[in-house]
């Protein structure tokens, strides 16, 4: 377990360190520099242009660039922005805990949903609840979430005034892009519940458990949802990268704070410290994720933990 | 197995628990917030009136209470000096004060100055300044501030951008005495006051400046009707009345302290949001609203749409006259009469932008009336020009001579702002009828493609400015070890007028040298004209005596919501 573990812990930091070096060369490649941002392009001169990039450090080769970069990053310091001058790590402790909020409450309605339904329409095959699921899955999967989070900021804000359209302070201002997101979560876990329940209602051992009394609810709750789970659990993983991803679309329709603002921002005026300390501590935060669900597996399933 | 059925359940209720007790933490603290801030948008007005209940009897304006604004982007900073956002404009105008206001009527007037002279040569300008002005931490604003700021903006490590262009040709300053300043140029230029209006050139407090450093931008600190409260990045600005305000500029009524408690300026980017939180309460006013918005909004008796103009140059297509075989004025001119102008305008922006007719906007220094209506399509006049140029259309409906088709390279940025990109596409359709193939090229990096390699025959730009001096950077023949202007022009008759445009004192012969610079480069098609911006808000009716500046930002010193 703790060589598992160890082994574990290692291989996320190389995927971390990784993403910096990926994320570094994408926009080293990419065309235009932050002075495009920060000067007027029908104002500013040659030389204006010139000594904005050598202030900025962005003149410099690519290695020269990173080295510098990583070096400081290493002491805890990720640079300043390039184009408010605001340290990077004071922008992302203020961003970061309405991106993670969010997350966490959309990861929530994507669990309790897809696992609902997809249990429901497993265990009621071919019935009206299970076409009403897979009705759903299918939506949230294949809408868009800018248009999906507008729809409903239309029915539930300006219509109804139930939730704000706007903001990041308080559970309310959570509700809807929570749905919106959450939603598309949700409709990969029930396609994924439900065909893993289907195939496990049909193994052996259920048969078995059949023909040794047990009630169908004690067969399809105890042991058919708990070996269906598995699936489940490495989709969670992945679904809560999702959100994070998915943050910057909901963000933006939701106006609210958060990291996905300030790395699209960030990236349309190619202020690079800002975009490499985001990435890194998205990084970090779906790293782990993806860890703690690696090791869950043993928890759910003692059929891991006796392997290892 | 009866053991191990329980730890299961167990640990899988303990995940469960783990999630929704991390979920609530946040939904808790978050909470507390939310009540707070609930109460001052949603109520916001009427809380704030009952307070102010006493001081609102003394004043005919109603007192009191929190405007809530919707700006459309974040502003990068909200130092003066280094932002060059005109939303930033829009939040930095409440913050600071500058030495000189512009009328909508072009003239200038005393605001942080009282009165000022300019030497014979044009090359020097003393300012006595106001002497009961104080920055909002204290600081007594006087001769000493004022240079300053304006060395602050020459100071590269300011890293200035507009305001150093808007400043230029400024050298140095003298400090006279106490309250008597003199700012020295390198050159005359008959655009400096109307530059030192504008709001990049806002007086920042000294002493802020230099303790905040690199991070003033996110302190600011100014001599303005507001006071910097708070800013929470891409969420709200905040700013609260400047109770010792006594210094407003002739633009607007109240000379004191504005009646308005604060106002909360919120970032909502996306469109429907940013309007419908005005139609449902959430805001009371929201800016740049669409154009089918607006219409629908005019006809609404709940909602005002407020509307200014901006001044300067209007979104303007440019050909790059280096270019064959657009530097003939005869290719040119066939492009413009197959463009139909009107047509673009009304289709995209459904009759709410105004068309433009000339290189200047309505409202600047020198624009001429007379250009207006002066230009018809003409399908035929086209086609004949380009015959005569020898044009001639092959099987696919595109002209050739010698071999070469006749090509024309439309460069556009992207993102599609105001819906340019929806422009070049209308222009491909038009100039096609007169057998122009148009290749429209959408690019994110304009500086490349337009400003180093000027690979374009046509390109659109457009610029906020106080004096029609903006023509000079557009049209004056470029220095060729400097960056070219969009134009490419270059004659030596125009040259000389926009000389004398900088310099003229008298503002009768200055209003004729702009005058004659625009029919030429009407005539001579150097550029197409296409629309004129407006700044729209959408507010509700509670909201009243918002006014707007001479570049269309809006001023909030006389603006009340009723209660």
């Amino acid at each position: 377990m703790a060589r598992l573990l160890a082994g574990r812990v290692l291989s996320s930091a190389l995927v971390i360190l990784g993403s910096l070096v990926l994320v570094f060369a994408i926009l080293y490649v990419l065309p235009g520099d932050p002075t495009d941002t920060i000067l007027d392009p029908a104002v500013a001169t040659p030389e204006m242009v010139a000594n904005l990039r050598a202030q900025l450090g962005v003149d410099q080769p690519f290695h020269i660039q990173f080295i510098r970069y990583f070096e400081k990053m290493i002491q805890g310091d990720f640079g300043q922005s390039l184009v408010t001058s605001e340290p990077v790590l004071d922008k992302i402790v203020e961003h970061f805990p309405a991106t993670i909020a969010l997350t966490v409450a959309s990861s929530l309605v994507s669990v309790t949903v897809g696992l609902v339904l997809g249990v429901l329409s497993a265990v009621h095959r071919n019935r009206l609840i299970d076409i009403v699921a897979r009705i759903i899955g299918l939506f949230g999967i294949s809408m868009p979430t800018f248009w999906s989070g507008i729809l409903l900021i239309v029915l539930f804000s300006l219509q109804l005034g139930w939730f704000p359209a706007m903001g990041s302070n308080g559970w309310r201002t959570l509700v809807l892009p929570a749905i919106t997101l959450g939603i598309v979560g949700a409709g990969f876990i029930v396609r994924m519940v439900r065909s893993s329940m289907l195939d496990i209602i049909d193994e052996q051992f259920i048969v078995t458990l059949r023909s040794k009394g047990l009630t169908e609810r004690a067969i399809m709750y105890r042991h058919a949802l708990r070996n269906a789970l598995i699936p489940a659990v490495t989709m969670i993983g992945m679904i809560v990268g999702e959100m994070l991803a998915g943050t910057v679309v909901i963000e933006t329709v939701f106006s609210r704070q958060g990291i996905g603002r300030i790395i699209s921002d960030a990236l349309m005026a190619k202020d690079l410290p800002v975009v490499q300390g985001v990435i890194f501590f998205s990084a970090i935060v779906y790293v782990a994720v993806n860890l703690l669900v690696d090791l869950s597996y043993s928890v759910i399933d003692p059929r891991v933990r006796r392997s290892t | 197995m009866k053991n191990r059925y329980s730890f299961r359940r167990t640990a899988t209720v303990l995940i469960a628990l783990a999630l929704a007790l991390s979920a609530c933490a946040t939904n808790n603290t978050a909470n507390n917030t939310s009540n707070n801030a609930a109460a001052n948008t949603g109520s916001g007005a009427a809380a704030a009136g009952d307070t102010k209940e006493t001081a609102a009897d003394d004043t005919a304006a109603a007192q009191g209470g929190e405007l809530s604004y919707a700006l459309a982007t974040s502003p990068d900073s909200l130092d003066p000096h280094r932002s060059g956002l005109a939303v930033a404009v829009r939040v930095i105008r409440t913050i600071y004060d500058s030495l000189v206001v512009q009328l909508p009527d072009n003239s200038i007037k005393p605001w942080l100055a009282t009165s000022w002279t300019v030497s014979e040569d044009g090359k020097s300008y003393t300012f006595k300044l106001r002497e009961d002005v104080k920055f909002h931490d204290g600081t007594p604003f006087n001769a000493e501030a004022v240079k300053y700021n304006f060395d602050r903006i020459l100071d590269s490590a300011t890293k200035a951008a507009n305001a150093a262009a808007l400043l230029a040709p400024y050298q140095s300053s003298e400090v006279i005495d106490e309250y008597t300043v003199k700012l020295n140029l390198a050159t005359p230029s008959r655009a400096f006051l109307g530059n030192l209006s504008q709001a990049l050139l806002g007086i920042v407090s000294p002493t802020a400046a230099k303790k905040d450093g690199d991070q003033f931008g996110q302190h600011p600190v100014g001599t303005g009707p507001y006071k910097f409260v708070s800013w929470q990045e891409n969420a709200e600005i905040k700013v609260a009345r400047n109770e010792s305000y006594a210094w407003a500029p002739e633009i607007v009524k109240n000379t004191g302290a504005p009646y308005l408690d604060g106002i909360a300026f919120k970032i909502v980017p996306e469109e429907a949001t940013r309007i419908g939180s005005v139609q449902s309460g959430q805001v009371l006013a929201g800016e740049t609203v669409p154009p089918q918005n607006i219409v629908a909004l005019k006809s609404d008796p709940n909602f005002q749409l407020l509307s200014a103009n901006t001044v300067g140059l209007p979104y303007t297509l440019f050909f790059n006259l280096e270019r064959a075989p657009w530097n003939d004025a005869k290719a040119r001119q066939a492009v413009k009469y197959a463009v139909d102008v009107d047509a673009i305008v009304k289709t995209l922006y459904l009759g709410t932008y105004d068309r433009a007719w000339s290189p200047l906007t309505p409202g600047t220094f020198g624009y001429d009336a007379t250009l207006e209506n002066s230009v018809k399509p003409d399908i035929e006049k086209a086609n004949a020009l380009l015959d005569e140029l020898g044009w001639t259309k092959g099987a696919d409906g595109i002209r050739e001579k010698d071999g070469k088709k006749l090509t024309l390279q439309y460069v556009d940025a992207t993102p599609n702002r105001e819906k340019r990109n929806d422009i070049a596409v209308i222009i491909q359709q038009q100039l096609k009828a007169i057998g122009i193939a148009v290749n429209v090229e959408i690019t994110k990096d304009v500086r490349t493609v337009v400003f180093t390699n000027g690979a374009y025959d046509l390109y659109g730009n457009s610029q906020v400015n106080s004096d029609p001096n903006a023509l000079y950077a557009f049209y004056h023949t470029y220095d060729p070890k400097g960056r070219a202007s969009l134009s490419r022009l270059s004659d030596p008759a125009i040259d000389k007028l926009l000389e004398q445009g900088l310099v003229e004192p008298d503002d009768t012969k200055r209003a004729e040298i702009y005058k004659e610079i625009q029919h030429y480069i009407v005539d001579q098609a150097i550029v197409l004209p296409i629309y004129v911006f407006p700044y729209t808000v959408a507010a509700a009716k509670s909201v009243e005596g918002i006014v707007f500046d001479s570049l269309g930002y809006p001023l909030f010193n006389d603006a009340t919501v009723k209660p």
